[in-house]
């Protein structure tokens, strides 16, 4: 697990307030969204919110491929890498 | 309170999203009804979660970029959209902000609901105090702490009997967070009449 993924992970818990999560209950490669943890539309925001003001990376729907960006922790660590300035 | 009020009815992921209030009417709220009633229900708040509005604009003020999750719970019935998630509940809600109207608002409400046909409403009452920004207390419009109500009204059946009308009393209790804690002491009291009122809205409830 790249030290990335696991920054995500801490982000994640902690911006969206998933009390009862740690960092190891959390799959790199597990969906997100619905099924896998049950994060919402609103959590996508909150979590792109967090991803601009910590990595300066902007998630913009009209050009990137939100769903597959969010897909998973894997995705997201690898669009981040890709894109931070 | 010191202890996290229980709300077994709310799944983990809705958990997260409440605030102290929001945990505290739903708490009320399953105290009062099964999970699996979907009742017709109606909230009554004088100013709702006002506070986190407030902090939104000190946000925004600060130059700082707005939390979506607490836009999306700043709305008045931001607490009645939680509790139709939570419960799955999909019957008609109603979210009021009584003002002068005071507790009268929510009773006329549930009894319309009542007089359409339905057989029972869930109706709740909440308000919490208002931040020191905003100058309440020469307006008689806030406590210094919470309160929450909920009640299951039918015009039938078994429970506390009242008849609701209006008063010819002319008083001056203050809005809604002033009339619910005498409220709450008439239902649970062998007093038989109570009038509240505030600003020409006058009103009675009799025990039967």
């Amino acid at each position: 697990m790249s030290n990335m993924e696991t920054e995500l992970k801490r982000l994640i818990i902690d911006t969206l307030a998933l009390e009862d999560i740690g960092v190891e209950d959390i799959d790199s490669h597990a969906p997100l969204f619905n099924a896998g943890l049950g994060l919402d539309s609103i959590d996508a925001l909150e979590l792109g919110l967090a991803i601009r003001k910590t990595y300066q990376v902007k998630i913009d729907s009209e050009q990137h491929d939100v769903v597959s960006i969010f897909a998973s922790v894997a995705s997201l660590a690898q669009f981040i890498e890709s894109a931070r300035p | 309170m010191d202890q996290k009020p229980s709300t077994p009815a709310v799944a983990k992921t809705l958990q997260r999203r409440l605030s102290p209030l929001a945990r505290a009417v739903l708490h009320c709220i399953g105290e009062c009804i099964h999970p699996a009633e979907h009742l017709p229900t109606v909230f009554s708040s004088s100013h709702g979660e006002i506070g986190k509005c407030l902090e939104m604009l000190e946000t925004l003020q600060a130059g700082e970029e707005l939390s979506p999750t607490a836009f999306s719970l700043s709305v008045h019935n931001a607490i009645a959209g939680l509790y139709s998630m939570a419960y799955g509940n999909h019957a008609e809600i109603t979210a009021l902000a009584p003002a002068a109207a005071g507790l009268g608002a929510g009773f006329i409400e549930a009894l319309g609901i009542l007089q359409e046909g339905q057989p029972e409403v869930l109706l709740v009452f909440y308000d919490e105090a208002l931040p020191d920004f905003f100058p309440s207390a020469p307006f008689n419009m806030s406590l210094t702490g919470s309160c929450v109500l909920a009640l299951k009204l039918a015009l039938v059946g078994e429970g506390i009997r009242l008849s609701f009308g209006l008063s010819q009393n002319t008083r001056h209790d203050g809005e809604q967070p002033l009339q619910l804690s005498a409220l709450i002491k008439f239902l649970n009291s062998q007093q038989s009449v109570l009038c509240l009122g505030d600003q020409g809205c006058n009103w009675q409830w009799q025990k039967r």
